[in-house]
């Protein structure tokens, strides 16, 4: 499949001196289920915003749907759509006017237009609340209804800046739903940022985590986790309080064959083994030799988190957590 | 003919929102015919002083219709504002629609209110028992120099809504231009009642322009210089303003 983006040291500066992307490249192929992963402020939605014409880049070399960003952003506009991450409709009109506007502006007239709105209402299950104001939708429906609009010319490539922040789960298991079904049945190419790792998971096919205006990692989310080295087995001891138990356990676990890496978590205790399966038999036999007995057991696929950390030495969550901590409490 | 249709469907848009908004159509009828019957009562006893020959109602009619273009100018303004800050401008810009029919639409919208606003005032003016010395073409003209008023000061308020983003500074800045604007022209009262320095400001305020010809074809007696140079002036003001907000408009979709 040819590339239908392709991105060569692209830097983005804000006027006030913020280096928001710096020197990033990258290619996407048609047909693909693209996403940025990265967390806030990483430089995703800055990246979206430039490749679809809306900010302008301070170097580099950008082509999108098979025209230059600097010489033909019309074309490219054209042959796009976007969901921007703020939903944006016009609360005094109603869904299916919301619609209609946006077909006419992108100059869609006639029966067509009638048509192309109905098929969308339908896809999106807004039918039934077409003729109610925008005002009046939940922040799922908004989504679908800006999801619908960003449709309406039938682009071949769509974007999408964090296109589920903020719903709920129902909600946004509905717009996965949209999405794989645009992806695999139209063969729409999709362009996502998300800093939901679940979500990344589930629908890219292809993923580059970006940190601080920086690409960090790019694979499957399979090859990515794969470069973890190992699934992680985590448990906790009976007499979890004794520290030279723990120590002692944490010295059998090592020797056990398979085990990479044995660390302290949380007051248990986490290995990393290739084939956990059969390395977590060995260490249950092995500590019960030694009359040593756990109280908690589990094993768990590497997740994109444990790339993020492996890579930047920070966890995705932690640190949105971290900033709330540090947040000045005001009465 | 992409130019053309996108007016209309952004003309549609902002039509709708504004029928879907009662209070803010109401309002904007009201106000107008509020300050009519409120001057043209309080201020009955003016009809026998110079500068107003017949009623004082007959006097006032043009003036409020001339306010009319000016409060309807803010509106554009803070209309832009609303779609900067909801993202809808950026939707729009993310389409094919042609840049300059985002102005316009908005613009023949507002141009539309004051003229709706304007044929009521002069129709409960009329029923109020002014007669109009020039008869449906002096209407017509009045309604020209209204929409082309309300064109020219547009441009204020969407250079000042691009450049704050905030509808707090449309408002506090219109409110400041308005009052002076207003009272010290020849809108609302003769100025042979005020003192020299506010009849030199009236002489040269443009609002005394647009409200001397509006009342010259109310009351009769039109002269060719009052019409030239009031389009003169509105003319010279637009030019000021479009560039302003062309040049603005493109820094903000640039």
């Amino acid at each position: 499949m040819p590339d239908i983006i392709t991105v060569d040291g692209l830097v983005v500066v804000y006027p006030d001196g913020t280096r928001a992307v710096s020197g990033i490249s990258f290619s996407v192929e048609e047909g693909e289920f693209f996403g940025f992963l990265g967390p806030n402020g990483a430089g995703k939605s800055t990246t979206i915003k430039t490749l679809t014409t809306l900010l302008k880049k301070t170097s580099g070399k950008v082509s999108v749907a098979g025209y230059d960003l600097d010489k033909s952003p019309e074309r490219i506009r054209s042959s796009i759509g976007v969901l921007s991450q703020e939903t944006s409709l016009d609360v005094d009109l109603t869904g299916r006017e919301n619609l209609r506007l946006q077909g006419r502006l992108q100059q869609l007239r006639g029966r067509a237009l009638d048509e192309r709105v109905d098929e969308l209402l339908k896809m999106v299950q807004l039918e039934d609340v077409a003729g109610k104001l925008a005002g009046r939708y939940s922040g799922g429906m908004r989504k679908r209804l800006d999801l619908a609009s960003a449709l309406i010319h039938k682009p071949k490539l769509l974007f999408l800046d964090e296109p589920t922040t903020g719903l709920d789960t129902q909600s946004r298991a509905a717009i996965w739903d949209y999405l794989e079904g645009l992806n695999r049945k139209e063969g729409i190419t999709i362009f996502l940022t998300t800093q939901y790792l679940e979500e990344a998971d589930r629908l890219c096919r292809q993923l580059s985590v970006i940190d601080r205006g920086q690409l960090i990692a790019r694979g499957s989310p399979s090859e990515l986790k794969g470069t973890v080295g190992g699934d992680s087995i985590t448990m906790t001891l009976k007499d979890g309080g004794d520290i030279t138990l723990k120590e002692k356990a944490k010295e059998i676990i090592k020797s056990v064959q398979g085990v990479t890496r044995v660390l302290d978590s949380d007051g248990g205790i986490v290995a990393y083994a290739k084939d956990a399966g059969q390395s977590i038999a060995d260490i249950v036999m092995a500590l019960d030799r030694n009359s040593i007995h756990p109280a908690s057991l589990g094993i768990s696929s590497p997740t994109l988190d444990d790339v993020f950390l492996h890579k930047t030495g920070r966890r995705i969550r932690s640190e949105e957590l971290g900033r709330r901590e540090t947040e000045p409490f005001l009465m | 003919m992409t130019l053309l249709y996108d007016v209309d469907s952004l003309l549609q848009r902002y039509l709708t929102k504004l029928v879907r908004n009662p209070t803010l159509l109401a309002t904007n009828i009201v106000t107008p015919l509020l300050l009519l019957f409120l001057f043209s009562q309080l201020l009955q006893k003016l009809s026998v002083f110079p500068g107003v020959s017949g009623s004082y109602l007959a006097y006032l009619t043009p003036g409020i219709v001339i306010l009319n273009a000016m409060t309807c100018a803010s509106l554009s303004g803070v209309s832009m504002v609303n779609d900067l800050n909801s993202g809808f401008l950026s939707k729009m810009l993310l389409t094919q629609v042609s840049r300059p029919a985002i102005l316009l639409g908005r613009l023949l919208s507002d141009v539309s209110v004051s003229v709706l606003q304007s044929v009521i005032t002069i129709l409960v003016a009329m029923m109020m028992g002014v007669t109009i010395a020039y008869g449906l073409p002096g209407i017509l003209l009045i309604l020209a120099i209204v929409a082309f008023f309300e064109l020219a000061l547009s441009g204020v308020f969407l250079v000042i809504g691009m450049k704050s983003r905030k509808t707090e500074t449309i408002s506090a800045i219109g409110s400041v231009l308005f009052f002076p604007l207003v009272f010290v022209s020849s809108a609302m009262f003769p100025t042979s009642f005020f003192p020299d320095w506010a009849q030199t400001i009236s002489r040269y305020n443009p609002v005394s322009y647009a409200s001397d010809v509006a009342r010259e074809l109310v009351q009769g007696g039109l002269s060719l210089g009052t019409l030239v140079s009031a389009f003169l002036v509105i003319g010279a003001i637009s030019a000021v303003t479009i560039v302003a907000t062309l040049y603005q408009f493109r820094k903000v979709i640039s």
